[in-house]
């Protein structure tokens, strides 16, 4: 239980330490859209799927939004430098928002 | 004045025929033996043409057009047809629709046989009788073969037989059918009782008989998949003059009867082996959405809808509003997906209201009606029936809410953020110089 306690204590102190600011907001932006994601599911679990077109557009656009988030992690990593190497960090932030405009036209168009 | 009376007789009396019908006999007695029978078809206005079975000028058709739209054989002994009939073309009659009466008897002919067996139907061996010992007639010479029936072997179809209950006793001697009960189109219209069975009454029974009992069928009808109608009765002589007016009476359950039921029997089997009777017809399909009168382009799922057919009956030669209460109408894709019971409004028209299904897709009315005698009624109406438009689907759903809001929140989310992230950059470069 100790070990536990101190491998968790030392992750969080290391993530703290090393993980750019840069990553620790996305991360956090990542929290946000998992938390309203889950809550959607709930809900849906509750109230039934009567408005499936609704529930759908809803639910898809936070996955959508979480996968579109880790991919710019990934590519905003500099850890990660070498494998995208002739892409910047401003393109891949540039191609984040040009995929969020098609998937919110995709989402408003859907939701009904 | 006179002749123009004659004249318009002459035209009624044409509107009435019921068209050309050709009779084979065995031999010119057959006409006056059985001469009630042909009588009472020529007052319906039969016109019957009498021709020895094996006259070598029998024609059915002439380029293509058949001559007669009936046939009736009574040529139980014939080995062969004259002229150009000949199985075949009798068969190839009844594919193209047209009507056969055929009797036979203890003696059927191989030719008959062939014919019967064409239709579903199979004449049991030369010289066999249907014997029963408990329920022969009065007049019987002691070989037990002239049966007195009671109504009650008759088929349960007013539409071919009549109203079974008023029916007199019917006499009946002749050889026994056997048909296949797997074949849903081969009506046995007179059946024999449970105490008959099927041989030649000169020999001594070595062999299980081929028909015993109720299995013993003696007159059978079918009515092809063309609606073509075949009765075949294995007594010539229940068509008689002597049968038809001579009187019935059996020990067995006290039947009797001044006067045989077989006059109003083999009519009634006539009329609808010859299409007077049991005729259906549609009349017109229409359909439309509730509250409009004309047929859409095509329907949009959950829409009301309201399908009216008319189906008609032939009538002494005229088309009238048919009555019925088991009339169905299926709504079908691949499978039906509404089934209802059409109503019966006071006009003589049958209706339906259904809601289409929460399905799309090519969709057909179907109604189709096959009662025992009566000829299939089949019609199908093909209509489109397509999803909701991108407009009429129902907007702002109270229990959505949280949907809208998670969608919007999302994209408040990555507005925030982003600008967020893009001001960051600077202190994150800073941070690294540090």
């Amino acid at each position: 239980m100790a070990q536990i306690s101190t491998v968790i204590s030392r992750f969080y102190n290391d993530y703290s330490v090393k993980t750019p600011k840069k990553l620790k907001l996305i991360d956090a932006y990542l929290t946000y859209i998992l938390i309203t994601g889950v809550v959607q599911f709930i809900y849906c679990c509750l109230v039934g799927t009567f408005p499936f077109n609704s529930f759908l557009s809803g639910f898809i656009s936070c996955v959508s939004c979480f996968v579109l988030g880790v991919c710019l992690r990934l590519q905003v990593n500099p850890e990660n430098k070498h494998q995208f190497a002739g892409i910047s960090p401003e393109r891949g932030f540039a191609d984040f928002i040009f995929a969020h405009v098609v998937l919110h036209l995709v989402v408003m168009n859907f939701i009904g | 004045m006179k002749s123009l009376i004659f004249l318009l007789f002459c035209i009624i009396v044409k509107i009435n025929a019921q068209g050309n019908t050709l009779v084979l006999l065995d031999n010119q007695v057959i006409r006056e033996t059985h001469s009630i029978f042909f009588k009472s078809l020529q007052d319906r206005g039969h016109t019957l043409t009498f021709k020895i079975a094996d006259d070598s000028s029998l024609v059915l058709s002439k380029y293509g057009e058949y001559l007669y739209e009936n046939l009736i054989i009574f040529a139980p002994t014939i080995e062969e047809f004259g002229g150009n009939l000949s199985v075949d073309t009798v068969t190839q009659f009844i594919d193209d629709g047209g009507n056969v009466l055929i009797a036979g008897n203890s003696v059927t002919g191989d030719v008959l046989r062939e014919l019967a067996s064409e239709c579903g139907f199979e004449v049991d061996e030369e010289g066999s009788f249907v014997i029963d010992h408990l329920n022969f007639d009065a007049s019987d010479e002691g070989r037990h073969t002239k049966l007195a029936l009671s109504s009650e072997n008759l088929i349960d179809a007013s539409v071919i037989v009549g109203n079974k209950k008023s029916i007199k006793p019917l006499l009946y001697q002749g050889t026994g059918i056997l048909t296949d009960s797997e074949n849903p189109l081969v009506l046995p219209l007179l059946i024999a009782d449970s105490t008959s069975y099927s041989y030649n009454p000169d020999q001594p029974i070595k062999e299980y008989p081929h028909a015993v009992g109720k299995d013993t069928v003696l007159v059978a009808g079918l009515q092809a998949r063309n609606n073509a109608r075949v009765v075949f009765s294995g007594s010539l002589a229940f068509f008689s003059d002597e049968y038809f007016t001579s009187a019935v009476s059996r020990k067995q359950g006290n039947l009797k009867s001044d006067k045989s039921g077989n006059d109003e029997v083999s009519t009634a089997i006539t009329q609808w082996v010859f299409k007077e009777h049991g005729q259906l017809r549609v009349k017109s399909v229409t359909h439309h959405k509730e509250g409009e009168k004309a047929p859409p382009q095509d329907y949009t799922i959950m829409e009301n809808v309201v399908y009216t057919i008319e189906i008609d009956i032939l009538e002494k030669g005229q088309w009238k509003p048919f009555t019925a209460n088991d009339i169905q109408l299926e709504f079908v894709r691949i499978d039906p997906f509404v089934r209802t019971t059409l109503q019966r409004k006071p006009n003589g028209q049958y209706e339906a209201k259904f809601k289409i299904p929460d399905v799309y897709g090519v969709y057909q009315f179907k109604v189709d009606y096959d009662r025992i005698g009566y000829t299939r009624l089949f019609s199908t109406t093909q209509v489109s029936v397509r999803p909701l438009e991108h407009t009429q689907y129902e907007r702002f759903i109270s229990c959505a809410y949280p949907y809208y809001a998670g969608a919007f929140s999302m994209m408040f989310g990555v507005f925030i953020f982003s600008i967020v992230f893009l001001h960051i950059k600077e202190d994150d470069k800073k941070s690294k110089s540090d």
